[in-house]
């Protein structure tokens, strides 16, 4: 027999016991129902860590902190064992340059501390107090308006919070884009509480509006400036002071290219400690794994159950045929031909489980807005992401599995003796 | 020329022995029209079914144009009924949920014709039986006597030579029956085709050219042979 009238000979068995069918299907429907979706939330929750992270930090950013203890021996360390950075959990110039030198560092900017008086647009406008920021890394900020190359602020230029719009007397993020705005800069005193010695004024010209977005972490209001104009300003601030020139963390720029685990690993030998955002992306990442194979896990058992339903129904169905499989038989039909009638209805059956399985999947994809509303995600997020190739495979699978589950039905169906089958008496 | 050589079939295993078939040799013509006659256990339908290979009797030779079809290999007699033979049934065993034009397609699928020639040979064999109108409608709606003519469309579809009909006419009424035994003969005179009838009923029988009696596994008595 050709595979054709097999086939065709198969879907036409299956349409005649519908209900059979259809039920022994959604038995398998149900398994893969649950795999899609727990792969769906996979994809689409790593593809929202992945937002979160290029909103949250830069992955070429390496944080270098004074090597920290790891706590293992909480015995007092000998006097003078200990480097003086280590012992005061700070970093200095000389740090800076060693760390400068590290193959694969392309810049590094230390966190500069600073502070703004109060921002105003000029004479005749209010004057209100603000955060003041450097952006060092290269992390993508989400903007209302403006644009910035490589993520980068220019000298001289300002990044405003779309909450400051109205005070500043902004019509809208597009109207602040290319005005200028002036922050005071107080030299604070030596004395606590005491008055700032000098001030000044710092005109910056507004490169970009950016506004709140679910995906970024810790969002706090303040004008953003760029890493020259940041130093100029935490010199200023700090000249002559103890503890210039001192930090708790820098910023290490890995080049472009480089491996970022293998230039943290050469820092980290430096006697340093390192965090990069790969270690929390990898982190989430592994979380995510589990999550979704664990609830993947559900659904092969549930593929499973579904097994012993197909063979169930598939020895039914060989034994309400024995006629027209003795009928086959005497005909001419070869074992085999017999054999894979019934192979084919069972793979007929995996076929359309998994299909129904994948259909209610990704309809529940129109979820996804309310998934994000109820679980507060940015706008837009689709949670449940679908893989057109991933349900191709599935939907094949369980066609495979189907088969090897009619293996036992099709062999007794071919072996059937076909005299005995056609005994009418 | 089919040539039935000491044929012997036993049941059963030890004790229970019981000889079907006992030493059994006859010859049949090509052409020829035979009754194989027998009360019921009389080994008439194992007889049938080791003459169309479904059924492997431990001593003997079935000799089918010089072939002997109990030396042949399952898979070659296999191919050789599907191209060779056919059988109609006393239960007719059309399939009630299909139509009458997929229950005919059946034999030309398992003899792997291909698609594009199937149209015409099915048609032909509905027309030959005169329900050539009832093509699409299921087999489960016809009357007992469709049903056979249903049955004989497909077993003369696929140009049979040999033709096995298991008391087609038992679960008939006489006038139904006659319309059966009248397609079958002209089927048998027109082709030439070797029609050969199981039966118990002593007038259709006398309808062949030759009449094999049966008892006990036996050869009672041939009838009509050309010697």
């Amino acid at each position: 027999m050709k595979v054709r009238d097999i086939v065709i000979r198969a879907g036409r068995s299956l349409r005649q016991a519908k209900a059979r069918t259809l039920l022994t299907s959604l038995a398998i429907s149900v398994g893969a129902f649950t795999v899609t979706l727990a792969l769906a939330a996979g994809a689409g929750g790593q593809a929202y860590t992945d937002s979160l992270i290029k909103n949250n930090g830069d992955s070429n950013n390496l944080s270098v902190f004074a090597k920290i203890d790891e706590g293992q021996n909480d015995k007092p360390k000998e006097y003078g064992s200990q480097s003086e950075s280590a012992k005061q959990g700070i970093l200095n110039d000389k740090d800076i340059e060693k760390i400068q030198k590290i193959d694969g560092v392309a810049e590094i900017t230390p966190e500069y501390n600073i502070s703004a008086a109060y921002m105003t647009r000029g004479d005749g406008y209010k004057k209100y107090d603000t955060n003041l920021s450097i952006k060092t890394d290269r992390t993508a900020i989400p903007l209302a308006a403006g644009t910035l190359k490589d993520n980068q602020i220019p000298a001289g230029s300002v990044v405003v919070p779309e909450d400051y719009l109205e005070s500043l007397g902004f019509a809208n993020a597009t109207d602040a884009v290319g005005k200028t705005i002036v922050v005071h800069i107080e030299k604070p005193s030596m004395i606590v509480g005491g008055k700032s010695t000098d001030s000044k004024d710092e005109t910056f010209t507004v490169a970009a509006v950016d506004k709140k977005s679910a995906t970024v972490l810790r969002y706090q209001a303040a004008l953003r400036i760029s890493p020259e104009d940041g130093k100029a300003i935490y010199e200023y601030q700090t000249a002559g002071r103890p503890g210039s020139n001192e930090y708790y963390t820098v910023n290490a720029r890995v080049e472009s290219g480089k491996d970022v685990k293998a230039v943290q690993e050469s820092i980290k030998a430096a006697g340093y400690s390192v965090f990069s955002l790969q270690d929390l992306q990898q982190a989430l990442f592994q979380f995510i794994n589990i999550v979704q194979w664990g609830a993947a896990g559900f659904g092969f058992l549930a593929i499973l159950a579904s097994i012993f339903g197909i063979i169930n129904t598939q020895y039914i169905s060989v034994l309400e045929r024995t006629q027209q499989i003795g009928l086959m038989k005497a005909l001419g039909a070869r074992r085999k031909d017999v054999g894979r009638l019934f192979r084919y209805e069972a793979a007929w059956v995996g076929f359309l489980g998994g299909a129904i399985g994948t259909f209610f999947a990704v309809a529940t994809s129109l979820l996804n807005p309310w998934i994000a509303k109820s679980l507060s995600l940015e706008k837009g997020t689709d949670l449940l992401q679908f893989h057109p190739l991933t349900s191709v495979i599935l939907i094949l699978g369980l066609m495979l599995v189907a088969v090897m589950a009619g293996y036992f039905p099709a062999r007794k169906a071919a072996k059937l003796d076909p005299i005995e089958a056609l005994r009418t008496e | 020329m089919i040539e039935v050589k000491h044929v012997t079939k036993t049941y059963g295993k030890k004790q229970n022995t019981f000889k079907a078939l006992d030493d059994v040799s006859f010859e049949i013509p090509k052409g020829a029209s035979v009754a194989i006659l027998g009360k019921s256990g009389s080994g008439k339908s194992t007889l049938m079914h080791a003459m169309s290979g479904l059924d492997r009797p431990e001593k003997g030779e079935i000799v089918i144009d010089g072939k002997d079809i109990l030396k042949l290999k399952t898979k070659q007699i296999d191919a050789f009924r599907s191209h060779q033979m056919s059988f109609i049934f006393q239960s007719f065993f059309v399939q009630a949920n299909e139509n009458c034009y997929d229950n005919v397609s059946l034999p030309l699928e398992i003899a792997g014709v291909p698609v594009g020639q199937r149209r015409r040979k099915i048609e032909a064999a509905l027309q030959a039986v005169e329900l050539l109108d009832k093509k699409k409608s299921r087999a489960r709606d016809l009357s007992g006597g469709q049903k056979q003519r249903l049955a004989i469309a497909r077993a003369i579809v696929n140009d049979p030579q040999i033709l096995f009909a298991d008391e087609p006419t038992g679960n008939l009424d006489s006038v139904t029956g006659n319309v059966v035994e009248k397609l079958l003969f002209a089927y048998n005179k027109n082709r030439g085709v070797t029609l050969i009838i199981v039966t118990h009923d002593p007038d259709l029988a006398k309808k062949c050219d030759m009449q094999i009696h049966i008892k006990d596994g036996k050869i009672e008595s041939i009838t009509g042979a050309k010697s």
